[in-house]
């Protein structure tokens, strides 16, 4: 562990760190750009310069380049460092346009940043600026070549961290050019993380194009709530309409990034116009008063012509924990049998058999992940179900991991060996072997953790489920010994269905008389349900859900609900009328809307959520890395 | 001697007294008269065009984080060519101080603030006023400037044609 002295304080980190590393840990910013946590070094931009004063190395040094060695004495503040990094943003700065007010970046730009901070207010230099063709990158991305600083982070990002090939460098000297060979859509599933990576605006999110600036974003610690890994993100709302979605940080789970799917596609949904917005009875708008007394006549009238157990409360695997909890409570209340949280019954065996065999001993992280050392991909197609995981596996195989699939081939950006079983995969020899697999072949694999193993830790599983909350949905379904809806249909007692943000198959729901909807989103159930409640999106509320390895995360409202006020007003302009709630704002969260109904079944209120074993995760920090269920 | 003092006070502030009776009043009859303000008094604000005639605004939002009182709020949209303009621009003038920090924040001399100072309504709504009541059909103060000549990226011009800019490089060349 070398001993340095930063700034006169004196720092002792890991051999190999670096001095721009060494310095960050006692909370000495030093600017860069090309340097990245996740991509490493690059020595490219020049602004991380740093003097030393006494040790190995004398004088004006990269401090990103640089390991640290014993005596070293660094000065960040050194007038000739601080004249050497002003130096290098002027002439970062001789080339870049003065296009700040007209670029989506402005306000979270780290050039803008460093600029102002660096102190480099006027142009000195008369001459000219070098100018690009921008290319046109597909739907999603927007590329403005002049703002390139030359950091080289994108390609570092897109093609060794990511594996795509399609994006390059190219040109020499002052022509450098960050671009494909020709125009065209972007082919990586990971390309959306140009935008975070880039430091100034040479890639920007072209879904949220000048809709917003950094300071006047509504932001929070969030979920991703596209599949069943719960990828840490940042989703970004302006006048009631989610803008876009940015990667959070979190070491235990995605890193630093998030794939195209998670970036692109969550915000469609909410900002969707045709939304349930208002409850509805028989398709005509009514209050929330009038909606919940219906359920609850209703209910009423079918136990009173069925006897009990002619309900069905229908839960779902992208519920949140909080709805999922109160479920019971409302079963109970209802006379109805305990609550189907999954309507597949295959599906449920499934999901409930990985789940429960999962323990805190077995259960791999994605960090666990980008560090094994020998991976087996059983039978999954990762890309389509969980795409975060392709870049944990190309982490793991950068590192020199070997990559084994078993079934159907799958296309990943790393080499991969077929092979006909789980037998053949070196598992017994490695260090830290990995197996993911999808719920089908769970059974299988979780033979192979009871391996005696030559070395090493025993082999971890990373299953992968089918929803983003799949994993709460089978213990609930395994604690409270439920059936799947479909078996609770064949029975052929059941005459009502309550799917809180289910998607019931409309052949299981064609003959039930009575079908209550709470959801947010527009689906064939809602389109089916004759009472009908709008519930909140994620984004608009707070809540809990349990990843596929089994890690319970907490994530936070983002905006309120609400029509977004683009394009509400036919004058263009947002309506001069006050109100207390805005258009289409009247929405609960699942939860809420359940313990209204419990408590007009004539059940008590729900003053905390989570009770009993949940309880240690009401104040679940939403920054953190969440916390694995094994240790409740 | 206290009496002496006292006098001596209050024939003082007599004085002062009569000696404004007799002097010009600097009070005028407003609104019969009125004062012509300077041509930098800052009060009712406007939008206005380049020499082109486009509209300077750009929508960066830096007026609106500028204002102390947030009475300016705007939604930006992408126009043709790639421009960037405000899809609506909205100030309230009930809120708004006219300290004038939003118009040394543009950067584009889009909003500028004009000596009409009577603005004043019965109806406090008719106050807020929409972009179609702030765009007006001039450059105002600066009669040459075109913010997007200089930006340095192609939206009124082609790439690599605009002031201070060479024309775009030829990536795939070798020579030096």
């Amino acid at each position: 562990m070398p001993k340095l002295i930063i700034d006169n304080i004196p720092v002792e980190v890991a051999e190999g760190t670096t001095v721009l590393e060494a310095a960050q840990s006692v909370d000495i910013p030093i600017p860069h750009f090309c340097w990245h946590p996740a991509l490493g070094k690059a020595g490219a931009c020049r602004v991380c310069a740093v003097k030393m004063l006494d040790g190995p190395v004398k004088g004006i040094q990269m401090s990103c380049m640089l390991p640290v060695m014993e005596e070293m004495v660094v000065s960040t503040t050194d007038p000739e460092a601080m004249a050497m990094r002003r130096s290098v943003i002027e002439w970062l700065m001789i080339n870049h346009p003065h296009d700040c007010p007209v670029c989506d970046e402005g306000g979270e730009c780290q050039l803008q940043d460093y600029t102002i901070a660096g102190g480099h207010g006027i142009r000195r230099y008369t001459g000219t600026k070098r100018t690009h063709v921008n290319q046109q990158l597909g739907p999603y991305i927007e590329h403005e070549m002049n703002r390139c600083i030359q950091c080289y982070r994108c390609v570092r990002f897109y093609q060794e961290y990511a594996g795509g090939t399609d994006f390059g460098v190219m040109g020499s000297a002052g022509r450098v050019y960050f671009g494909r060979f020709q125009d065209g859509p972007l082919e990586s599933p990971f390309s959306g993380n140009l935008v975070d990576i880039c430091p100034t605006g040479v890639f920007t999110d072209k879904t949220a194009r000048f809709r917003a600036r950094y300071w006047d974003y509504d932001m929070a610690p969030s979920i991703c709530q596209e599949c069943s890994l719960g990828c840490s993100i940042t989703p970004v709302a302006r006048y009631r309409e989610l803008l876009k979605i940015i990667g959070r940080r979190n070491d235990a789970v995605n890193a630093w990034f998030i794939c195209d799917r998670g970036r692109f596609s969550a915000a469609t949904p909410v900002n969707n116009p045709l939304r349930p917005r208002t409850p509805r009875i028989e398709g005509r708008e009514a209050g929330w008063d009038s909606a919940l007394d219906a359920i609850v006549q209703r209910v009423s009238e079918l136990l009173k012509n069925h006897g009990p157990g002619c309900i069905a409360l229908v839960g779902s695997q992208r519920l949140s924990l909080e709805g999922m909890a109160l479920l019971p409570e409302l079963s109970t209340i209802m006379l109805a049998d305990a609550p189907c949280y999954f309507c597949d019954e295959r599906e449920r065996v499934q999901t409930s058999a990985a789940v429960t065999g999962l323990t805190g001993a077995i259960s791999a992280s994605m960090a666990d992940i980008r560090q094994a050392d020998c991976i087996a991909i059983v039978d999954v197609d990762l890309m389509a179900e969980a795409p975060m995981m392709v870049l944990a596996v190309r982490q793991a195989w950068r590192s020199g991991a070997g990559v084994y699939s078993i079934g159907e081939t799958v296309d990943l950006p790393c080499e991969c060996t077929a092979v006909a079983t789980l037998d053949d995969v070196p598992l017994a020899t490695a260090q830290r072997p990995v197996i993911i697999c999808g719920t089908s072949g769970f059974t299988t694999a979780r033979q192979y953790v009871s391996l005696p193993m030559a070395k090493g830790e025993p082999v971890k599983i990373s299953c992968i489920l089918p929803g983003p909350n799949s994993f709460s949905a089978a213990l609930f379904s395994h604690e409270h010994a439920a059936i799947s809806l479909e078996q609770a249909i064949s029975s052929g007692r059941i005459k009502g269905i309550i799917a809180v943000e289910a998607d019931i198959p409309p052949e299981l729901s064609a003959d039930i008389p009575v079908i209550a909807a709470l959801d947010w989103r527009n689906t064939d159930t809602v389109a089916a349900a004759q009472i009908i409640l709008p519930t909140t999106a994620w984004a608009e509320m707070d809540g809990t859900c349990i990843n596929n390895e089994g890690r319970a995360q907490h994530f936070r409202k983002t905006m309120n609900p609400g029509l977004p006020v683009h394009g509400l007003n036919p004058a263009g302009h947002p309506s001069h009328l006050h109100r207390t709630i805005p258009p289409g704002g009247d929405l609960r969260p699942a939860w809420q809307i359940i313990d209204e109904l419990i408590v007009r079944m004539g059940g008590t209120r729900t003053t905390e959520q989570l009770n009993g074993k949940w309880e240690k995760l009401r104040h679940l920090d939403a920054e953190g890395d969440g916390l694995p269920i094994y240790e409740l | 001697m206290k009496i002496v003092s006292d006098i001596t006070a209050i024939m003082t502030g007599m004085w002062i007294t009569w000696k404004h009776i007799f002097r010009r009043p600097v009070t005028i009859q407003y609104p019969e008269q009125k004062r012509t303000p300077y041509p930098r008094y800052r009060a009712r604000i406007v939008l206005t065009r380049d020499p082109d005639g486009g509209e300077r605004c750009v929508a960066c939002q830096l007026c609106s984080a500028a204002c102390p009182v947030d009475c300016i709020s705007m939604q930006a949209a992408e126009g043709v060519g790639g421009r960037r303009y405000a899809e609506w621009f909205r100030i309230n003038f009930s809120r708004c101080i006219f300290c004038g920090l939003c118009a040394e924040a543009c950067p584009t001399l889009a909003i500028q603030m004009t000596p009409d100072f009577e603005i004043c309504e019965r109806d406090i709504m008719a106050l807020v006023y929409e972009k179609e009541h702030l765009l007006i059909d001039g450059c105002g103060k600066s009669s040459e400037y075109n913010y997007y000549r200089h930006a340095g990226i192609g939206v009124t011009q082609p790439r690599g044609t605009g002031n201070e800019e060479r024309l775009p490089v030829d990536v795939r060349g070798l020579l030096p």
